[in-house]
């Protein structure tokens, strides 16, 4: 879903760059009143999983694939803003290190996987987490990478690279990652079953139940 | 500083695992990815509306596509992985730190 220079026109990103700065710039200030210091290493150590995750290209074979994305998992174990920031340093430092989405577009980017798929993620959980939170961080998976691929293909369909084909590019994005997604729910849903059983203590809402200091 | 040794949770060790078996995973998961052809719904948009030629790569990217120079796919794939995941490990923990520690956001 990394998205290169040179398929969106520069008039979308900019505008979707802008966007992006200003929600990672409010995030950030939540963040500040919101999380204790000692959850440092844990967004240290989402971030750094999120981006070796991310290498592992899903081999589907014969047909069209994705890799685990990861906004809905930082999302529910961060907190949404924190998540945010750090789905945004891996995106980030993917384009900068290695090519892998443009520089020009890094705003457009960010705002698919860092913004669209962590908050979208997010609210799902909280919406459905009520009827059972294994079912909620699966959805949460899901949805969210669907959600951010249903703007990725909005940015594409208006811009000229793509001949304004909308309605193309938001099928083959939206119907693409709303199959593949439910494989981003699954390993969303399980990795964060196994996190919750071995350390409750991580869950976001654990700072509020047992405050350490 | 016996606060910052205080703040390493008892979790990191195990955690640097995982960090490590993901890693090495990344060549593995490389192999198979080219040979199954793996193609991305993005990808699939691109050629569907012939947008393809339109891609163009990051000049400033030291190691573009997760590739080293001079070193094979595989190696350059694992150095890539290491490289990148200690980077973003060491970027988010500067930016835990920044945003837990700073006593004037409102």
């Amino acid at each position: 879903m990394h998205i290169p220079d040179g398929y969106v026109d520069i008039t979308i990103a900019v505008l979707f760059g802008a966007l992006s700065v200003a929600i990672l710039g409010v995030a950030a200030r939540r963040v500040g009143r919101e999380v204790p210091e000692h959850r440092a290493p844990l967004l240290g150590v989402v971030a750094a999983g999120i981006f070796a995750a991310q290498m592992l290209n899903w081999p589907i074979p014969g047909g069209t694939s994705a890799h685990f994305v990861g906004g809905a998992f930082a999302a529910i174990l961060l907190g949404p803003h924190l998540g945010a920031l750090c789905v945004a340093t891996v995106v980030a430092i993917q384009a900068l290190v290695f090519g892998d989405g443009g520089l020009i577009v890094l705003g457009a980017n960010v705002f698919n996987m860092a913004i669209v798929e962590v908050y979208v993620g997010y609210g799902i959980y909280r919406l459905v987490a009520p009827y059972g939170e294994f079912r909620a961080v699966f959805a949460a998976g899901w949805l969210g990478i669907t959600a951010g691929a249903l703007t990725a293909g909005l940015q594409l369909g208006l811009s000229s690279a793509f001949e304004y084909q909308l309605l193309t590019t938001l099928s083959i994005m939206g119907v693409g990652h709303l199959v593949l997604g439910l494989i981003e729910g699954g390993i969303t849903a399980v990795v964060y079953r196994y996190l919750a059983e071995a350390r409750p203590d991580l869950r976001p809402t654990a700072d509020r139940e047992v405050s350490p200091s | 500083m016996s606060d910052f040794r205080r703040s390493l949770p008892d979790w990191l060790p195990r955690a640097l695992a995982v960090l490590v078996v993901l890693t090495l995973l990344a060549p593995v998961f490389g192999w198979a990815a080219g040979a199954v052809g793996y193609a991305e719904p993005l990808e699939n948009a691109a050629e569907e509306t012939g947008a393809v030629d339109s891609a163009q790569p990051v000049d400033i990217a030291l190691l573009p596509d997760y590739s080293v120079a001079g070193l094979g796919s595989a190696a350059g794939t694992f150095v890539s992985a290491v490289v990148g995941t200690a980077l973003t490990l060491v970027v988010a923990l500067g930016i835990g730190r920044l945003l837990g520690s700073d006593p004037n956001a409102e």
